[in-house]
């Protein structure tokens, strides 16, 4: 197999998916969690301009990664609100407190 | 100027709702007057536009590609309805002033019958099926804020969400019809497929026509899913009047009529509406008989002619349907708000506890037993023609039998309709309180629907042009003067079904002399009190769901990551779907 750019990238996005989709499911801490999910967009953003790049249309894979960044710049600070005052109500940064819908 | 004039008619009640909200309630005078006068304003609207109804108005409101435009059609059948949800909706919020006076959160309620008239409209106007489903939700969530009105009364709020649940039930029979046409079709408007059948192929189309059938049946509280109206009655007077009598309820007849060149072909859907409807008209009726809560018998009666008008519908006679539907919203409303001045006045709903209030309310004793003639069928009323023409078209193109079961059910209602007169107005007085008279507001609206029970079917001629084949060319709706009316009324037939009122009348009349007859009957009346045991399945449901979510209480763990992995798990499901489900 001969390595160029398209396996690279795909080797790239395939291990940031991967890597975050582990932490989402095997981590408890909020911050983590949310460091998790900045890696799966990372790994989409790779995904846009791969893409644009398969598809020969530049522009438009980064223009649509430009608007992924500024959203998930959004996810990020309105989850890292509310993980503080998740640790300010529980006391705890782990979701495992959040469960007392439970019953 | 009358594209302005369609939007006017549903904009008018929607803003009134709003400014009515707005003011606040410790204006409350103010916010009577404000409700009445966009309300009048509504229904001037609807009115002014029945002289456009043949000249075929579509306003297009352009919404991008994807469902294509937002299109109203100002039809004769649409025009028919919004002219009665208008004006029958005046007629309610002017008797409100009355009945409402002195109630806390009058903002609320008169912003959700304004609103609930402008959906209504909507409804009917539009020909894109996306805006009907949304309306016809619109007019179920409005339904339910009004029945749930008094939410401090346990009782009012579980009527409120048993409607709720069961339009539900059938709004998702609706969605699924109209994301069928879509899907098939590629456009959200359904004139096409009216004019057209052959658009969708026959096992689409099927599915669609039974679909409908269900929100229908749910919407207007036909069999099985007639259960949600008696309960409905917990909703201030003039709602039951407006929505659960004259113009919400019709939405599922409406969609009949409106659907019924498109699926008249499908096999055993003309039968299925055919026999919802004469099961509902006959089970219902019984049930009035037995039941002793005055709003409750005008509830299964209204379920009882809604049957009518389904049983019309199955045997191709849509004219007679809609012509019923006409008569019935105007003696029906009548009835609900005689009902409604009685119950004012009273303080109860228990007709053992009336009787004998003919002497301290004269002019309602009048206007009721007006309505109660119609309801019965006795000649020269609205109701009698309408009812008769109903009977005709079963006579004419459905099995004979169910002709005669909708007869005895004419009988049936006879009977029960002089049962209620005569315990609410007649006989000894059963209470000591005394009874005051209707108010100014309240007489108000019962004298016109009062005299307009005594002379709307002089309009059937109109009313057959309104719907000819100028404006609803698929429909074949022929007539187009009294004189043909008159001429298919009288007739043998005519005298059998008259007869049979008699009948019905006689019943009660020599009630004492009966009692052999009665005692035979008694299973029937325990079934009927028990609601022939579909309250019974209701609660097995009920039942049913709530253990059913008890056990499955255990997967919601609450943990973040077991949620991701439902998320992840059912995404990759779906994509599998996609890729190779085909």
């Amino acid at each position: 197999m001969n390595i160029s750019i398209p396996v690279v990238a795909s080797l790239i996005i395939l291990g940031l998916l991967g890597i975050g989709l582990y932490a989402l499911l095997a981590v408890r801490n909020l911050i983590k969690i949310i460091i998790a999910l900045q890696i799966m967009v990372k790994g989409v953003l790779v995904a846009f301009i791969l893409a644009g790049r398969l598809q020969g249309d530049m522009a438009t894979a980064q223009s649509m990664a430009l608007v992924v960044i500024v959203a998930d710049t959004i996810v990020a600070v309105v989850g890292l609100a509310l993980a503080v005052q998740i640790r300010r109500h529980t006391g705890k940064l782990d979701t495992t407190a959040l469960t007392t819908l439970r019953r | 100027m009358a594209t302005t004039l369609l939007l006017l008619t549903i904009a008018i009640p929607w803003v009134g709702g709003l400014i009515v909200w707005l003011v606040g309630n410790k204006h409350a005078s103010l916010q009577h007057r404000i409700a009445v006068a966009f309300a009048l304003l509504a229904g001037g609207a609807g009115v002014a536009l029945i002289p456009y109804s043949s000249s075929q108005i579509v306003v297009n409101l352009p919404l991008g590609s994807v469902f294509g435009d937002f299109t109203f059609v100002a039809d004769g059948l649409g025009v028919f309805l919004t002219v009665v949800a208008t004006v029958i909706g005046s007629l309610a919020v002017i008797f409100s002033v009355d009945y409402m006076h002195g109630e806390d959160q009058l903002g609320r309620y008169y912003a959700m019958v304004l609103f609930f008239i402008g959906a209504m409209s909507g409804l009917v106007l539009t020909s894109n099926m996306l805006l009907v489903f949304f309306f016809w939700e619109i007019t179920a969530l409005c339904s339910y804020a009004l029945i749930s009105f008094h939410n401090d009364d346990p009782k009012a709020v579980a009527g409120g969400i048993k409607a709720l649940i069961i339009t539900q039930i059938g709004g998702v029979g609706l969605l699924a019809g109209a994301l069928l046409l879509f899907a098939v079709t590629g456009s959200m408007d359904f004139n096409a497929l009216i004019a057209n059948p052959a658009l969708m192929p026959a096992k689409w189309l099927g599915i669609m026509a039974f679909g409908f059938l269900i929100a229908a049946a749910a919407k207007s509280a036909q069999f099985p899913f007639q259960t949600w109206l008696p309960d409905a009655m917990e909703a201030p007077t003039p709602i039951s009047a407006l929505i659960h009598a004259a113009t919400m309820v019709n939405a599922g007849v409406y969609l009949m009529a409106r659907f019924y060149p498109a699926f008249k072909d499908v096999p055993g859907w003309t039968t299925a509406v055919l026999l919802v409807g004469m099961i509902t008209a006959l089970m219902a009726a019984i049930m009035a008989l037995v039941s002793n809560d005055l709003k409750r018998v005008l509830a299964y009666s209204t379920v009882s002619q809604l049957g009518y008008m389904f049983y019309a519908i199955g045997a191709g006679g849509i004219y007679a349907s809609q012509f019923h539907l006409f008569s019935h919203s105007i003696f029906k409303a009548l009835l609900f708000l005689g009902a409604g001045a009685v119950i004012h006045s009273v303080g109860t709903r228990d007709m053992r506890q009336m009787g004998g209030l003919g002497k301290q309310m004269p002019l309602v004793r009048a206007v009721f037993i007006i309505g109660g003639l119609a309801l019965a069928g006795i000649p020269i009323l609205n109701g009698f023609w309408s009812k008769e023409m109903v009977l005709e078209a079963g006579l004419a193109h459905a099995p004979i039998w169910t002709y005669i079961v909708m007869l005895v059910g004419a009988g049936i209602t006879a009977l029960y309709t002089f049962r209620c007169i005569w315990m609410v107005f007649y006989g000894q007085p059963q209470s000591e309180k005394h009874v005051h008279d209707a108010g100014p507001a309240m007489k108000v609206a019962l004298i016109p629907l009062a005299f307009a029970t005594l002379t709307s079917w002089l309009l059937a001629g109109s009313f057959g042009k309104l719907l000819g084949p100028e404006t609803l060319p698929s429909h074949g709706i022929e007539i187009s003067s009294l004189g043909e009316v008159i001429h298919e009324v009288l007739s043998l037939p005519t005298l059998i079904a008259l007869i049979v009122i008699a009948l019905g009348l006689a019943a009660w009349w020599w009630r004492g002399k009966l009692t052999g007859l009665s005692n035979a009957l008694k299973g029937i009346g325990k079934a009927a009190a028990d609601s022939f045991g579909f309250e019974a399945i209701n609660r097995g449901i009920v039942k049913g769901t709530q253990s059913a979510a008890e056990a499955l209480r255990a997967t919601q763990t609450g943990l973040l990551n077991w949620n991701i992995f439902g998320i992840i798990a059912g995404l990759i499901i779906v994509l599998a779907v996609v890729i190779f489900g085909g």
